[in-house]
């Protein structure tokens, strides 16, 4: 008899808990129904990418050598270099390269190891097409700069949060020169710099 | 008792002084009410769906619907269009009759059952003598239609979907029909408008909730498996069955699933602020405010105040209670069948037969709290 | 005829044209899922005409207990089972027929009996109308007790025959002699069932 009480009362405690639990949820939910929606209204409002974003790469033809580092560093061998060796000079003439951004997966191993810098990130990331086949981009559309998020005037720039002052959460209606919370590079360097340095 | 307003007297009483016979005016204003009745349901639609995605937004950090009218308000009516212009597909080798019936089965008792929702005194379609029980019967017609839909798809998905929709609804109706019967217990009377009446008189002291909490726990968990709300959404759970007996619908058809859903989250929520909140009772009681105030209850501007705070009241307890259904969503994850039938069968139902058996002794102990 | 009246007759007309439409229909049709879907529509006509006879209770519980219940139950048992094969011709199933046929004749006959010994002449009594549940209850408890404690203890009998379905031993996947293998076991449900242990003894 004591035991099936037990049981019950054992029962009876577990089934509140429950109750408890489910009202402790509830009350977390209707804590995060009073904060701001972290909403970026995307094609009026955009986010400035971060310096080291990998976005679309960019190529400049004049300076390639054609030394097909990049395509030995892809992980799949995906961009292609089309080159003619000049006889004359004893050198290569690049005649095509292109990179198709489908396949790409913007590791940055290209932009990386290139000897010339004629590859490099862009901050470009609005890369949708209605045909795979137009993410294929020659050097024609590499050699293309991105129109930057801060200065097109259809779009509100917002910083990311790490970018935001100490304590702000919200990146809108921010006054201009806020600095971001910590110290810059340069700064860190200047503060650590001895003296007796060059 | 506060008799309130009798509408229906005095809508014939102007057509019979326009020279109306008695026959004509009764017979213009029979249609009436439910016209209303069925205006107000379905707008109740596009008020649930606009909070629904709101209130989810608000409780995800998000904004929601904001570009179709001011703060999105029109986004549900832009979406019934869309559904309304959608092609109509019958899947090649379902059977065309039922996979057509079973959507109207499914909606037609929900609209039904607004037959006896009281919004005060006299402003109910009808107050039978079954009240109650009338929305336990019709209830119980709908796992056909989902039996229906879900059979004639001829996808499994939707079977099975069609099967645990019919299963969960039978499985709750069980305990909420107990609770039910605690209330009707107490209030000596199967009529809605009884069982507010019985609620009057203390304000929200009155409420029934008090008396029955348990009874309210269980009836509210019911109504949500009822309506396949999120703790219970098993019989459309995308994850595992892509949307379940709706799998095959589009269009119009798949728009009545959606209208009857949310109709009858909105009947459940009116059913328990009925049943538990007091209907339209103010949490004061307003002949006690009267009283004090020296004015007769049969002023005429004082019975319009009371008429349109009871509906205010009726609706905005059930507006609550729709809302923490919502936040429920976001908060319970969903549970596996098997926890659903262990809950309904090995929780619900003993619980609510010992709610019914407390309830019985405690009326005989106490008749005056209890109803006697 | 008042308006009323109207109604009535019309509405009488079309309730009955539906009942017996659906149910020559349930027992006409090849296709038992129509059936069965059907055989609601039967009680829902019957359901109706318990309102037409003032007697809103008994149409709602009607409706709660053969639509929402029965008829469900039924057609669970369908789709559960829903195996499409055509009947294979029966040897002798004219034996079976007649059988029928004269089962059927005799329950009619014996309809039509009571039918005609019936008086039905319309009671003077002014209808319950409301208090017909009221009513309903006091015979229950009073002169209809019997019956009324039969059928609890029917329905009694019925949900411990379920439970003793439905707790059915578990039947294991090896033969008694080979040993129990726990490679392809959950690990999350222990055995703890007598009649295994019992086999392995035995």
């Amino acid at each position: 008899m004591l035991g099936f009480l037990k049981q019950i009362g054992d029962y009876a405690k577990d089934s509140f808990q429950a109750a408890k639990y489910i009202g402790q949820g509830l009350s977390v939910t209707f804590e995060h129904m009073g904060r701001r929606p972290v909403t970026v209204q995307y094609p009026y409002e955009k986010l400035i990418p971060s310096e080291r974003f990998r976005g679309r790469i960019h190529f400049e033809f004049d300076k390639c050598i054609a030394c097909e580092v990049c395509v030995r560093v892809c992980p799949i061998n995906l961009p292609v270099v089309d080159w003619d060796f000049d006889k004359a000079t004893k050198k290569k003439t690049l005649k095509h390269y292109s990179i198709d951004f489908g396949v790409c997966i913007f590791c940055g191993n290209c932009v990386e190891y290139c000897p010339t810098n004629c590859l490099s990130m862009t901050e470009e990331y609005e890369l949708a097409a209605y045909d795979r086949h137009e993410l294929n981009y020659d050097n024609v559309a590499l050699g293309r700069l991105p129109y930057k998020v801060t200065q097109d005037a259809m779009v509100t720039p917002l910083r990311e949060l790490a970018y935001l002052p100490k304590g702000v959460m919200d990146p809108h209606d921010l006054p201009a020169n806020t600095r971001r919370a910590g110290k810059l590079p340069q700064e860190i360097l200047e503060e650590t710099a001895t003296p007796g340095d060059p | 008792m506060n008799p309130g307003i009798d509408l229906q007297g005095s809508f014939i009483e102007i057509l019979t002084d326009l020279g109306l016979p008695q026959g004509a005016a009764q017979a213009l204003w029979l249609p009436f009410p439910m016209v209303l009745i069925l205006i107000g349901a379905t707008v109740s639609i596009f008020v649930t769906v606009w909070l629904e995605r709101k209130i989810s937004a608000a409780a995800q950090q998000r904004i929601g619907p904001e570009y179709v009218g001011p703060l999105g308000t029109l986004q549900a009516a832009a979406d019934g269009i869309k559904l309304l212009f959608k092609e109509d597909i019958t899947p090649a080798k379902a059977d065309p009759i039922l996979f057509t019936l079973g959507p109207a089965i499914v909606v037609i008792p929900v609209f039904l059952s607004y037959l006896i929702v009281p919004f005060g005194q006299h402003m109910v379609i009808t107050d039978i003598g079954i009240g109650i029980f009338l929305w336990i019967a019709l209830s119980s017609i709908a796992p056909i239609g989902l039996l229906m839909a879900g059979y004639s798809s001829n996808n499994k998905y939707s079977l099975l979907g069609g099967l645990r929709a019919a299963a969960q609804s039978i499985s709750y109706e069980i305990p909420m029909a107990l609770a039910v019967l605690a209330i009707v217990l107490m209030s000596n009377s199967l009529s809605t408008i009884d069982i507010v009446n019985q609620q009057s008189g203390y304000g929200i002291l009155g409420w029934n909730i008090w008396r029955q909490p348990a009874g309210f726990l269980i009836f509210w968990i019911a109504a949500l498996a009822e309506c396949e709300r999120l703790p219970f959404d098993l019989p459309e759970a995308e994850e595992e069955l892509v949307a379940g007996y709706q799998t095959e619908y589009t269009g119009m058809k798949f728009g009545l699933f959606y209208v009857g859903s949310y109709v009858n989250l909105v009947l459940s929520a009116l059913i328990v602020s009925i049943l538990y909140l007091g209907g339209w009772e103010f949490p004061v009681s307003v002949t006690w405010i009267a009283s004090l105030l020296r004015v007769s209850e049969d002023t005429a501007w004082l019975q319009v105040i009371t008429a349109a705070i009871g509906i205010m009241m009726t609706l905005f307890k059930a507006y609550a209670l729709v809302f923490t259904a919502i936040l429920l969503r976001w908060t319970v994850p969903r549970v596996r069948i098997d926890q659903l039938l262990d809950f309904g069968w090995k929780f619900l139902l003993p619980v609510s037969l010992v709610n019914l058996l407390l309830t019985a002794a405690l009326k005989l102990t106490f008749p005056v709290a209890f109803g006697g | 005829m008042t308006l009323a009246q109207g109604v009535q007759l019309v509405t009488l007309a079309l309730l009955a044209a539906m009942m017996l439409g659906s149910a020559l229909a349930v027992v006409l049709l090849d296709n038992i899922v129509y059936s069965a879907f059907l055989l609601g529509g039967v009680f829902i006509s019957m359901a109706g005409m318990y309102i037409l006879l003032n007697a809103g209770f008994v149409a709602a519980a009607q409706v709660l207990v053969y639509v929402g219940a029965v008829n469900v139950l039924i057609l669970f048992g369908i789709m559960l089972v829903n195996k499409r094969q055509a009947l294979q011709p029966i040897a002798r199933a004219w034996l079976g027929q007649l059988v029928t046929g004269g089962v059927c004749a005799g329950l009619f006959a014996l309809l039509t009996l009571s039918v005609v010994n019936t008086s039905w002449d319309i009671s003077s009594d002014t209808p319950v109308g409301e208090g017909a549940i009221a009513e309903i209850g006091k015979h229950f408890f009073s002169d209809y007790l019997l019956p009324f404690e039969l059928a609890s203890v029917l329905l009694l009998i019925a949900l411990i025959g379920a439970i003793v379905l439905a707790r059915r031993e578990f039947i294991p996947d090896v033969s008694p002699g080979e040993p129990e293998s726990d490679t392809l076991q959950l690990p999350e449900r222990p055995r703890e069932l007598v009649s295994t242990a019992d086999l392995r003894e035995s």
